[in-house]
């Protein structure tokens, strides 16, 4: 069976529902997602989403932080874009119903939040992505929106040099069917689960950034991985920034705010990328606790703060710690957080393939740069949906639907690849190559990093592609084959990791994120550079530096 | 430790149960032991997951005869001889039949969640679910404007609760009326419903209101509370039934 839309959305998180209901007015647009759209990764995001709402901040004083955060690798005229449309998007989401959390006169209440000069976080609690992705989700209810829950997809599938259609396989029947369609956006969200220790859902496999790669799309500024300073130690289960926000201490093993040596200014609320390296640091030096962490205190802020303003975080300690943060510290380290890298596009989304676009924690436009700032992501889903959503449907006007036996013949090929995989009985299983990846990213590719450790990650990482080809699932159902499908994504997941670690390899400067202990200097004279990474038709990976886009604020060093 | 599993290759009924035994490790939770088993015994098991964080709501399955998230669900809380354990569920068939050689001191017994259609597995069909919320048509109508409203802090609170919801459909599960009657609207949609009705900001709170009282809504609610117990996020849908029931 071969189905038929005019755009396809990949991905039914806060960008991909967003962009849907842009385009539900106006064409015929269906959502293709391997998992039910509220259990999408946007439902964890906790603390808030930035806007210059107050008459004392501004667009400019926003993008500013933004750029500086981002240490000056985000595009300047894309962020003008994020920051402008910052407060109106907060306002259509409000009138929309989320129940942000409000001021004692009922205006949208605004924390603090790091490496940010002025409170511009709006936040539901610490539940703010919850509240976005179910609010946007009803709407997109009421619109009606063509959903295909639990389909994961297989293939894209272009023509020439336009995208006409992918393929993609129902869980619930595992059928592979392909779809035509003249344009598609991809939203399918980070790849965070290449790492051990993160806090993304573990859905959140790259497989969008997998699939365009694949058929000819590059991908941007791979090596840009953040870490969140404070994940729960253990299940690495964000604790969010937000708790820092209100007012929240890091201490050693001493009961030191040991920010003071990192960020004396910033202390706490330093970006992330400073306070995840100044925890790494307080650890290595001994003055961690088990030589694995660092507290979080808020006992401070007191119980009807934490209960008011932190509920999640307090359900988190108590459900996955077995601790009240009422009452002790929360045991923190860094863990991976965020993919700032994604699919290269412009402004509109608009990828290389002509129909193909990418919107989201998926895309790389670039507005994080080096670094993103929290309460920047849930923006960034919102603002550029539509703008994305608008720019497809300008190029549908004048695009036709491709034959259909284009994406059938790949549907034939995706069904023989996936049926040799499943009835191959001899070889390793997937697991032992997923916990192999995960622990040689965790510890060669992770908030430090050295050219010899880099080079060992990039030999294991082709050895663990090169077992792949070998590897046995098992004997399996058909229906409902949750192993075939973390399988896929390993599959995904490998190549990024690759890339991931090629990028790290390359960029022999330290520039937000990514942080080399060989070159710890900033050096804008070679690396002021977009990374740009291309699949060809050998296999091999091109890589390529492209210029960023400069603008009003001046490229500075970077101090908190 | 033990795991009896509830298998279902072709769903409608559950055809078998088949035991495992899981290597424990510190803070594991359900969630972890069936990837354990997935991974390493038998790559056949099919089981929702996302956020492993009780955020998402995929995970909802009937855990020692008590629905729960199996992300949630630590295995060191699970076989305590406490009074923690126990939840006074109103009991229905899917919550006290067990199979024949189940022993509760010393073995997890993981079950699909009730009331509704098996699929596969620990798999259930969550259309029926999903519908209620289309139903009673679960969104705001906007209204044109440019500005955001005003809410105080005492009207944002009234629904603190409510909008701590993640669909999970926990409360549908154990509910002894939804056990029995496939029209019932279910505990998470009503509780939404007053959700919108008791926002200060909703532009046309009454349909919301007289669309939760009609005859699949509150009125077919005993106010047993089993989804008051088993919510894991506090949600208490029990409490706005009450209100909705007793609202003109």
């Amino acid at each position: 069976m071969t189905l038929k839309h005019d755009v396809l959305v990949i991905g039914a998180g806060l960008s991909g529902l967003r962009a849907a209901i842009e385009l539900a007015e106006d064409t015929d647009v269906a959502v293709i997602t391997k998992v039910h759209p509220l259990r999408s990764h946007s439902v964890a995001a906790q603390g808030g989403i930035n806007a210059a709402l107050s008459k004392d901040d501004s667009w400019e004083q926003h993008a500013f932080d933004t750029i500086k955060g981002s240490d000056y690798l985000a595009d300047q005229d894309i962020v003008e874009t994020l920051t402008k449309r910052a407060p109106q998007t907060v306002i259509e989401n409000e009138r929309w119903g989320t129940a942000f959390s409000r001021t004692e006169d009922g205006e949208l209440a605004q924390r603090p939040f790091g490496g940010a000069m002025y409170p511009r976080t709006c936040y539901a609690a610490d539940k703010t992505g919850h509240n976005l992705l179910h609010t946007t989700y009803e709407q997109a209810m009421r619109k009606g929106i063509k959903f295909y829950e639990e389909w994961y997809v297989t293939s894209l599938v272009r023509e020439d040099e336009r995208i006409c259609g992918l393929t993609a396989l129902e869980i619930s029947t595992g059928e592979i069917h392909g779809f035509v369609a003249k344009a598609i956006i991809i939203a399918t969200g980070g790849f965070g689960r290449v790492y051990g220790k993160s806090t993304n859902s573990l859905i959140n496999t790259g497989d969008g950034c997998a699939l365009a790669l694949r058929i000819g799309a590059s991908l941007k500024d791979m090596e840009f991985v953040q870490f969140h300073p404070t994940t729960l130690y253990g299940s690495n289960i964000l604790i969010t920034e937000g708790a820092r926000g209100e007012g929240g201490h890091l201490l050693n093993s001493e009961d030191e705010r040991f920010m003071e040596r990192y960020a004396p200014e910033q202390m706490e609320l330093a970006p992330r990328d400073i306070v995840a390296r100044s925890i790494r640091k307080e650890i290595e030096k001994g003055r961690g606790i088990e030589d694995e962490y660092v507290h979080l205190d808020i006992r401070h802020l007191g119980e009807e703060k934490i209960k008011s303003r932190l509920p999640g975080i307090r359900e988190i300690c108590r459900n996955f710690a077995g601790i009240d943060p009422i009452d002790e510290p929360i045991p923190v380290q860094p863990g991976q957080h965020y993919s700032m890298g994604g699919i290269h596009c412009d402004g509109t989304g608009a990828t290389s393939i002509s129909g193909l676009f990418s919107v989201g924690e998926t895309s790389c436009m670039s507005v994080h740069g080096a670094n993103r700032l929290g309460g920047n992501s849930l923006l960034e889903t919102l603002v550029f949906g539509p703008i994305v959503a608008q720019a497809a449907l300008e190029y549908i006007e004048n695009a036709s639907f491709a034959d259909s036996s284009c994406v059938e013949d790949i549907a034939f090929r995706d069904r023989s690849k996936l049926q040799a995989m499943v009835v191959r009985s001899e070889g390793e299983s997937p697991n032992i190559l997923r916990k192999e990846m995960k622990k040689t990213m965790d510890n060669l590719v992770g908030v430090y990093r050295s050219q010899e450790d880099l080079e060992e990650a990039l030999r294991t990482i082709r050895n663990l592609r090169e077992r792949f080809e070998k590897i046995s699932i098992g004997p399996t159902d058909i229906r409902f084959n949750y192993s075939l499908i973390r399988t896929l994504e390993l599959e995904n997941m490998l190549l990024l990791a690759e890339i991931i670690t090629m990028g790290a390899l390359m960029r022999r400067e330290s520039r937000g994120a990514h942080w080399r202990s060989d070159y710890p200097e900033r050096d804008d004279s070679e690396f002021l550079k977009h990374s740009l990474f291309t699949l060809m038709e050998s296999g091999a990976i091109k890589t390529e530096y492209i210029d960023v886009t400069l603008g009003k604020f001046e490229v500075k060093e970077r101090k908190y | 430790m033990l795991f009896r599993i509830a298998r279902s290759k072709d769903g409608e009924t559950i055809s078998h149960y088949d035991q495992y035994k899981v290597e424990v490790k510190e803070g594991m939770t359900v969630l972890d032991a069936l990837f354990q088993i997935q991974d390493k015994m038998d790559p056949s098991l099919s089981f929702r997951y996302s956020c492993r964080g009780a955020v998402c709501g995929s995970c909802a399955m009937l855990i020692d005869k008590i629905p729960r998230l199996a992300c949630k669900t630590q295995l060191s809380t699970l076989k305590r001889d406490d009074k923690k354990n126990e939840m006074n569920l109103e009991p229905f068939p899917a919550l006290v039949e067990a199979p024949n050689g189940w022993s509760p001191s010393d073995e997890v017994l993981v079950e699909p969640l009730p009331n509704l259609p098996l699929l596969k597995d620990l798999v259930v069909d969550m259309c029926r679910f999903y519908e209620t919320l289309e139903k009673l048509k679960l969104w705001i109508d906007i209204e044109k404007g440019t500005e955001y409203r005003n809410q105080s802090p005492e009207e944002r609170k009234r629904i603190d609760r409510l909008v701590n919801c993640i669909m999970c459909a926990l409360c549908y599960g154990s509910c002894p009326i939804n056990a029995e009657n496939e029209d019932y609207l279910g505990p998470a949609a009503l509780a939404k419903s007053w959700r919108f009705f008791d926002d200060s900001r909703t532009p046309n709170p009454d349909r919301f209101l007289k669309d939760a009282k009609g005859e699949s809504g509150a009125p077919l609610c005993e106010l047993i509370m089993n989804c008051v117990r088993v919510c894991p996020k506090g949600v208490a849908p029990g409490g706005a039934i009450r209100k909705i029931k007793e609202a003109e």
